[in-house]
C-alpha cells in the first residue's frame, strides 16, 4: 500500500501555488519586499547619494536581514494561518477531502505549494537585490549571499510550518488570525522577556546600550527559542559579521551556522508533525 | 433473504453515532439506501443531517457505528469509496483566485480523471461563458453550479448533496432539481438533504426523516403520507365566522375534526361528507364565500412527527 501518493501531493501543491501567487495581499507584500531589498542593496556600494559616509556590505546585510526577518515571516503567516481553519469553515476543504486523497497528502501539498510561494518571494526580492549588489559592490561575497538566500527561505518555511500547525488546531478563521499575530510577535515578546531577565540578573542597562555588555552563555542558548534571532545570527555567521549597527556580536564557540540551521529544521519539522496529528483527527 | 436484500443497498449505516462532547448529534442511525434511487434526507435545522453526510464521506469521524458503501466498509477503504462519490457540501466555496476551469482541472487530477471533461462539465452546468473568470467573482448560484459540476467529475455512481437548494432563488432551484433528475436518469443514486419538504416531495423515491439525531421514519413519500394518516382538508371561508366552530358541523357523519381561524373553517372529513358540511352551513344561514380542498402534504406529516417527538 502506498503511504503517500506523490501525484496528489503535487496537484494540491500546484493548486495552492496558483491560488496564492495571485492573492493581491501576497503580491503587495512581495512588491514591498523587492523595493526594500533594492534600496538596501544600493548601500552595498558604499554610497548614499554622493557622500561615502555610510554603506558597505556589512551594513547592507544587516539592513537586509532586518527587512527579511519582518516581511518574510509576515508573508508566511499570511499564507498559512487560514489554510486549514478557514477552509474547513468555508467548506472548500470538505470538497477536497471528499476526493480520494489522504489528509497527509493534502497537508504536504499545502506546505510545498505555499512553500514555493515563499521561495518565489525570496528569490524575486533577493534576486533583484543581488543584481544591485553585484553591480555596485562586486561579486566577492556571492557565496555568503547565496547562503543568506537559503537561510531566508528556511526562515519562511519555519513560519509557514508554525502557522499551518496553529491553523490545524484553530476552529475558525478569527481565532487563527489571533494565532498568526502571536506567532508573528513571538520573537519580539520572547526578546523582551530575555531582555528583562538580563537586566534582573545584573547586566547593566548602560552596558547593554553602549555595547559593552558581555552576555552570559544561557542568553545565546536561549536564542534557539526565537526564530527571528536564530535567522539573524545565522546570517551574521554566513557573512562573518562581528558587529551589527555598532554593537559587537560575539557568540560562544559551540554556536555555529550548521547547528543553527539544524535547529531551524527541527522548528520546521516538529510543527508540521503536530499539524498532521491535529489535522488527521479533526472533524471537518 | 436478508443478505440478498442487502445487495441492492448502496449505502448502509449501522448504529451510526456521533457525539460532540455531551451533545449527541447523531444517535444510532440505521439507514438503508437503495441503488438507483433518489433519497431525501429530511429534518429541521440542527437535526444531524450534515453530520451524518459528513460521516459518510469521512470528513467527520463517527463515535461508533459502521458505514458500508457499495459493499465495502467505508472507514477502512475511504480512498476506494470516495472514487465513486460526488459530493456538494452545504456551503460551497472554492479557491477565489482560480478560474472555474483551473478549479475543475485540479479536481480531475485528484480523481485521476482526464482533464478534457472539465470544459464539457462547465458547458453542462451553463458556466462556459465565465470559464476564465476568477471563482471569487461568482454569485452564490454560480458557485453552487460549479459545485455540482465538480461533483459530476468521473460520473460517480453516488451523489451526496447537502442542502443543494438552500438559499438559492427559484430559477436556480429549478436548475438544481433538473440536474438531480439528470444524475438519477444516468443511473446514479442521489442522496440529498433538505429542511424544506416541498423540495423533497416531488423529487424523491424515498425519504428518511430525522430529528435530534434519531431516525423517525424512512419510507416512500406516499407511504409516509398514508402512514401518518393525513386526510384531505376542506377549507371554507365564511363571512362573520370569527373563529367559532359551528356546533352542527362536528355532528355530521364523516367529520373528524374542525378548526376555526378567523373566517376560515378547516374541516377534516371523508370525501362524501364534504357536500353535507357545506349544506349544513348554508342551512344555518351562514354565507360561504369560498371553499377548497387541500391535499395532504409531507409538510404536515413532518410537522406532526416533529411535534410528536417534542
Amino acid at each position: 500500500m502506498n503511504l503517500i501518493d506523490i501525484k496528489s501531493v503535487y496537484s494540491v501543491a500546484k493548486k495552492e501555488f496558483m491560488d496564492h501567487i495571485r492573492n493581491k495581499w501576497i503580491v503587495a507584500l512581495i512588491i514591498i519586499f523587492i523595493v526594500m531589498t533594492i534600496s538596501a542593496s544600493y548601500l552595498a556600494g558604499g554610497k548614499t547619494g554622493s557622500s561615502e559616509i555610510f554603506g558597505g556590505m556589512e551594513e547592507t546585510v544587516v539592513t537586509l536581514v532586518s527587512i527579511s526577518t519582518i516581511l518574510i515571516p509576515l508573508i508566511s503567516i499570511m499564507l498559512g494561518y487560514a489554510t486549514i481553519s478557514a477552509e474547513a469553515e468555508s467548506g472548500a476543504l470538505s470538497i477536497v477531502l471528499s476526493y480520494p486523497v489522504k489528509r497527509s497528502e493534502v497537508l504536504m501539498g499545502k506546505f510545498l505549494g505555499l512553500g514555493m510561494v515563499i521561495v518565489a518571494s525570496v528569490l524575486s526580492g533577493f534576486g533583484a537585490g543581488g543584481i544591485v549588489i553585484a553591480s555596485t559592490a562586486g561579486m566577492s561575497q556571492s557565496g555568503a549571499y547565496l547562503t543568506f538566500i537559503g537561510l531566508t527561505i528556511i526562515l519562511g518555511l519555519l513560519y509557514l510550518s508554525l502557522s499551518i500547525c496553529f491553523s490545524s488546531v484553530c476552529k475558525k478563521r478569527t481565532t487563527s488570525i489571533g494565532a498568526g499575530i502571536l506567532i508573528f510577535f513571538w520573537s519580539m515578546i520572547y526578546g523582551m522577556i530575555i531582555f528583562g531577565i538580563l537586566l534582573a540578573t545584573g547586566v547593566s542597562y548602560t552596558d547593554l546600550f553602549t555595547g559593552n555588555a558581555t552576555y552570559p552563555d544561557w542568553m545565546w542558548a536561549s536564542l534557539t527559542f526565537s526564530p527571528m534571532d536564530m535567522n539573524q545570527m545565522s546570517v551574521m555567521f554566513a557573512f562573518g559579521i562581528k558587529q551589527a549597527f555598532g554593537f559587537p556580536v560575539e557568540p560562544p564557540e559551540y554556536m555555529n551556522l550548521n547547528l543553527l540551521v539544524f535547529i531551524q529544521l527541527i522548528w520546521i519539522a516538529v510543527p508540521m508533525l503536530l499539524a498532521y496529528h491535529f489535522f488527521n483527527k479533526r472533524d471537518i | 433473504m436478508e443478505s440478498e436484500n442487502l445487495k441492492d443497498k448502496i449505502i448502509i449505516t449501522k448504529n451510526l453515532t456521533k457525539k460532540f462532547g455531551d451533545f449527541v448529534a447523531v444517535d444510532s442511525l440505521n439507514l438503508k439506501i437503495e441503488r438507483g434511487e433518489i433519497f431525501g434526507f429530511l429534518g429541521p435545522n440542527g437535526a444531524g443531517k450534515t453530520t451524518t453526510i459528513k460521516m459518510l464521506l469521512g470528513l467527520i469521524f463517527p463515535t461508533s457505528g459502521k458505514i458500508i458503501i457499495d459493499g465495502v466498509e467505508a472507514e477502512k477503504n475511504f480512498k476506494e469509496v470516495k472514487r465513486k462519490i460526488g459530493y456538494v457540501p452545504e456551503k460551497v466555496e472554492f479557491y477565489s483566485n482560480l478560474s472555474p476551469l483551473q478549479t475543475l482541472n485540479f479536481f480531475c487530477e485528484l480523481k485521476d480523471v482526464e482533464k478534457s471533461v472539465a470544459e464539457d462539465l462547465l458547458k453542462e452546468v451553463g458556466l462556459h461563458d465565465v470559464i476564465n473568470k476568477k471563482v471569487g467573482t461568482f454569485s452564490k448560484g454560480m458557485t453552487q453550479l460549479l459545485g455540482i459540476a465538480q461533483a459530476m467529475i468521473g460520473n460517480p455512481s453516488i451523489y451526496i448533496l447537502d442542502e443543494p437548494m438552500g438559499g438559492l432563488d427559484a430559477r436556480w432551484v429549478k436548475i438544481v432539481r433538473e440536474k438531480i433528475k439528470g444524475m438519477n436518469a444516468n443511473g446514479a443514486t442521489v442522496v440529498f438533504s433538505s429542511h424544506i419538504l416541498s423540495e423533497v416531495q416531488n423529487l424523491c423515491h424515498k425519504v428518511a426523516i430525522i430529528n435530534k439525531g434519531r431516525l423517525i421514519a424512512e419510507d416512500t413519500v406516499e407511504k409516509l403520507s398514508r402512514h401518518f394518516n393525513i386526510k384531505p382538508r376542506l377549507e371554507i371561508y365564511i363571512e362573520g365566522l370569527n373563529g367559532v366552530v359551528p356546533e352542527d358541523v362536528l355532528k355530521i357523519e364523516g367529520v373528524e375534526e374542525a378548526e376555526a381561524e378567523g373566517n376560515k373553517l378547516s374541516v377534516i372529513c371523508s370525501a362524501d361528507a364534504r357536500a353535507t358540511v357545506l349544506r349544513v352551513l348554508e342551512g344555518r344561514g351562514m354565507k360561504v364565500n369560498d371553499f377548497r380542498t387541500v391535499e395532504p402534504s409531507l409538510e404536515e406529516a413532518f410537522v406532526k412527527l416533529i411535534s410528536e417527538e417534542d
